[in-house]
């Protein structure tokens, strides 16, 4: 077959429906990739526009131009929007977009998720929108602190989209941190081992772990302040033994993390960019990588550095300073990683090593004053004033939005295939960069002269006026320089040249392919010999389009790729992806539905949205797989290997280990919020204890062993070649004795109510409760999936997932009977 | 799967001392330890010294492991990058637990 006719046959089975239909059906990474990144895009201009209110604001003392209320939604939503609906999704739409290509695969690991994602984030930012327009936004600081934000002092809907909305979107964050995890370890090039990956991949992976493990303490704490508006249950309430400092750990045990998942994709991408403006490789890679994951690490040990004036003893906040301070130190590895990498090689002035040359110019400063605020007698002075305003956005600014606007110079070429010829570029990276330091370099100063952040206006005789006013005159220029990228990068689009592959002469495989991709990527894959294929391998993207790689001997009927051993990269198993479909948007419509029946409060939506959830979930499982065995698969250079579902470490096994890495950590955070809420919070103990029940407690560690054992049965009849039904079944009793158990002590409990204890255990039983039922779901799925035909001896894949699902649901019930009956008991 | 656990477990370790020991921290506080004596020192300044010794103890055994089982070498990258990561987190018990031996206990 040659290049062109193979091209046709792969395109016609990995395109996306044409026309906008195919916008909403699409499942390409490619596709889902731009949507992000213009959606992201879409919202950095909103936000964008919010900055600039605010600086129109503060430009005059005693401004009348926006009044305290409206004032306080716009920097509340210039904050949001620029934290959940810009960076984080930025992030999400270039690593969709770029992952498979860099990796040498032709899709990342769940198309669907990917698309689900997107509409997740799409829905969920629309309601944020429409708060705004309707002037209903929150209106809290985007850090939504209780007792502020409680119904009390915030009475209004406002508070209630940041809650719901907010969680809406993150659902987005988890399902692409679940996907950039599982495509950067499992599907890459054959022969790409650990340490031949593209460093970009290695941050994505670093970054989505985070994402992971910071994200669920949020959604937790967004969870349990809905529920005490909404229902009165009194977590934050100190009258009733909650605390409003638990709703502060659980925001900056996300929140200073959050700083560093915006931080680290953007090193990703200067790591990548750097070496090849500098002509040369990168230098320290090991060292890189390690300190990637240091920073990583150390990042959520820092999450007091955010209350150090909430009155926590000096040990602790000692704690907290020395790990603030130690964090400098991976960061300055990276630094002057790059800066070897600068002097070993030689360095050509091209528009991304302008905005790279901004980015060091500025994080540098953002990073030593995250050094001065991390000294806590410092920090105890400069406290909310616009001295931090300016820092995070020195850190933030500086450490994603230069290196983000080098990424998108970068790999503009790739995204459309033409060169760049207008040079409106250098221009508006002049403006933004004098722009930038003109609005925040005073900020510093005022910021040290006593101006709290967030305030709406001030008096002539602060001596604050002139400062402030350049701090406006400058960001305006700052708008400038910005709109003119966009209207570089619109000229770019449709009316520059067609452009020659890999213009940069870099040796990443994303260059590898056509310029713009087509859909598939490669029509065959690559088999990776080093952290730079081509200029390794002479001719690469031609014999790759001339199928001379692995896969270039199936037939294009099917969507296929490979997954890979982690550590080797040799070829594991072959994986076949689903088609277009509007399940993704439909399903992430109802999630939507959900969401919005809880923040108008018409409740008998609830349930129905919830239902409908569960059938289309269904519907989701059950196109997957196959009625009959497939054996081992050619698949290219004398190599055999088995389907994904004919393994027990499948895709979809791996996608729920990672999804309950980030489910775990929403658990620890509870039971951190009940021993914090006990050890600290005011008015414990609580005057009505849960009465223990030894029935209770047996029956849910016995009814979770059963699940447990009878799960392990049932995957070993079947791979000795019976079915496993009996089995299946006797772990679903197990599993619905456990739900039934907790049921019961969920109905014996005090009132929720009433105290913090109560109404925390009310959220432990719920949750444990949850995953009982949701066990018991995949359990009957998989009966069902047994008696029509999609198991067998080979077919095993299933009984793997559902068996972790049954490990994971016997954990927490076993930690959740006992945080629930234990202190009953002493007591 | 094994390499990458190789690289991730010596901070995944500080993470969970680091968060533990703050838990003690205001367990003891709230629990009074530091009015307690000890000897020279308080019950609650002794238990914190403990725990950060175990800590310390727990690196130090794990990087020694990082040799052995369970994380025996496989890839030179792994074993290089894991001693780096290894040793990241050895100084990092050493100095964010510090604060156990020179600040006041619960003021």
């Amino acid at each position: 077959m040659t290049a062109l006719r193979r091209h046709r046959a792969l395109d016609a089975t990995w395109s996306s429906r044409p026309g906008f239909r195919g916008w909403f059906s699409t499942v390409n990474h490619s596709d889902l990739g731009r949507m992000f990144l213009a959606t992201s895009f879409f919202f950095f201009l909103v936000g964008g526009i919010l900055a600039m209110l605010i600086r129109a604001q503060l430009a005059t003392a005693d401004s009348a131009f926006a009044g305290p209320e409206i004032y306080s939604q716009i920097f509340t939503m210039h904050g949001t929007i620029m934290m959940f609906l810009f960076a984080i999704p930025t992030f999400e739409g270039l690593a969709i977009y770029l992952l498979p290509k860099m990796l040498g695969t032709r899709d990342l690991a769940f198309p669907r998720l990917t698309a689900y994602g997107y509409w997740c984030y799409a829905f969920g930012g629309t309601m944020l929108l429409v708060s705004l327009l309707l002037g209903i936004a929150p209106d809290g600081g985007w850090f939504m602190y209780p007792p502020l934000t409680g119904a009390i002092y915030s009475p209004g809907i406002n508070t209630d989209f940041w809650l719901i909305g907010i969680t809406f979107v993150e659902i987005s964050a988890i399902c692409a941190a679940v996907e950039f995890t599982v495509s950067i370890l499992k599907y890459r090039a054959p022969g790409m081992s650990l340490d031949k990956m593209p460093i970009f991949a290695w941050y994505a992976l670093v970054t989505s772990l985070m994402i992971l493990t910071g994200f669920p303490p949020l959604i937790l704490g967004s969870i349990l302040l809905e529920v005490e508006r909404a229902f009165g249950l009194p977590f934050f309430q100190a009258d009733l033994g909650g605390d409003s400092l638990l709703w502060q750990h659980l925001f900056w045990l996300f929140g200073h993390p959050e700083v560093y998942i915006i931080f680290l994709p953007a090193a990703g991408v200067i790591s990548t960019i750097l070496p090849v403006m500098a002509r040369t490789t990168l230098l320290g890679y090991g060292w890189i990588v390690a300190s990637a994951v240091a920073l990583a690490f150390l990042s959520f040990g820092l999450w007091v550095h955010h209350m150090f004036t909430t009155g926590i003893p000096h040990m602790g906040l000692a704690f907290f300073s020395a790990a603030s301070t130690l964090v400098a130190v991976p960061t300055g590895v990276q630094v002057f990683a790059w800066i070897g990498t600068l002097w070993k090689g030689r360095p050509e002035l091209h528009l991304p090593m302008l905005h790279l040359l901004g980015f060091f110019f500025t994080f540098v400063i953002g990073g030593l004053t995250g050094v001065m605020v991390a000294v806590v007698p410092f920090d105890w002075q400069a406290h909310d004033t616009a001295f931090i305003t300016a820092h995070l956005h020195y850190v933030l600014f500086g450490g994603f939005v230069f290196p983000i606007l080098a990424g998108i110079y970068y790999w503009l070429p790739l995204f459309t295939g033409r060169t760049r010829f207008f040079k409106l570029g250098e221009m508006a990276f002049v403006l933004i960069f004098l722009g930038f330091h003109g609005t925040f370099l005073a900020m510093h100063w005022v910021g040290l002269m006593g101006q709290r952040r967030r305030i709406d206006t001030y008096d002539v005789e602060t001596g604050w006026s002139t400062i402030n006013l350049i701090s406006s005159v400058s960001s305006f220029i700052m708008a400038i320089g910005l709109a003119m990228v966009l209207v570089d990068i619109i000229l770019h689009v449709y009316v520059a040249l067609r452009g020659r592959r890999d213009p940069w002469k870099s040796g990443t495989l994303e260059w590898a392919m056509m310029a713009p991709p087509p859909a598939y990527n490669f029509a065959s894959l690559p088999r990776v010999t080093s952290r730079a294929p081509l200029p390794d391998i002479s001719g690469l993207a031609n014999r790759l389009a001339r199928g001379e790689g692995y896969l270039g001997n199936r037939p294009a009927v099917r969507r296929e790729t490979l997954a890979v051993d982690i550590s080797s990269g040799q070829p594991d198993y072959l994986v076949v992806y689903p088609g277009n479909t509007a399940l993704p948007i439909v399903f992430a419509a109802v999630t939507g539905l959900f969401f919005l029946s809880l923040l108008i409060k018409f409740y008998w939506l609830t349930p129905l949205a919830v239902l409908g959830m569960m059938v289309l979930a269904l519907v989701w499982v059950w196109r997957l797989g196959a009625r009959e065995d497939s054996g081992l698969q050619e698949i290219g250079h004398g190599d055999r290997v088995p389907m994904a579902g004919e393994t027990s470490r499948s895709p979809g096994w791996w996608g729920s280990a990672f999804l309950l890495v980030a489910n775990g950590t929403f658990f620890g955070s509870l039971l951190f919020g009940y021993a914090f809420l006990w050890t600290v919070a005011p008015g414990w103990p609580p005057s009505q204890w849960l009465e223990p029940s030894v029935a209770e407690t047996i029956a849910v560690i016995g009814g979770a062993l059963v699940a447990v054992g009878a799960m392990r049965i049932a995957a070993r009849h079947n791979r000795r070649g019976g079915r496993g039904l009996s089995s299946t079944v006797i772990a679903l009793m197990g599993t619905l004795a456990v739900a039934a158990a907790i049921a019961t002590m969920l109905y014996r409990m005090p009132s929720a109510g009433s105290h913090a204890y109560a109404a925390t255990l009310f959220v432990l039983g719920s949750y444990v409760l949850f995953h009982a039922i949701l066990c018991a779901l995949m359990q009957a799925n998989l009966f069902a999936r047994i008696v029509a035909g999609y198991t067998s001896p080979h077919r095993r894949a299933e009984f793997a997932i559902v068996a972790l699902w049954a490990d994971y649901l016997a954990v927490i019930a076993a930690i959740g009977v006992a945080a629930a009956q234990i202190p009953g008991m002493l007591a | 799967m094994r390499d990458l656990l190789r690289i991730l477990a010596p901070l995944v370790l500080w993470l969970a001392s680091f968060s533990a020991i703050y838990g003690l921290h205001g367990l003891g506080c709230a629990q009074g330890w530091a009015q307690i004596t000890l000897g020279p020192l308080t019950l609650f300044r002794s238990m914190m010294i403990v725990a950060w010794l175990f800590a310390l103890l727990a690196q130090f055994a794990l990087l020694g492991g990082t040799r052995t089982w369970p994380f025996g070498p496989q890839g030179g990258f792994a074993r290089r990058t894991g001693m780096l990561t290894g040793w990241a987190a050895v100084v990092a018990t050493l100095w964010t637990l510090q604060p156990v031996m020179t600040t006041t206990s619960c003021a």
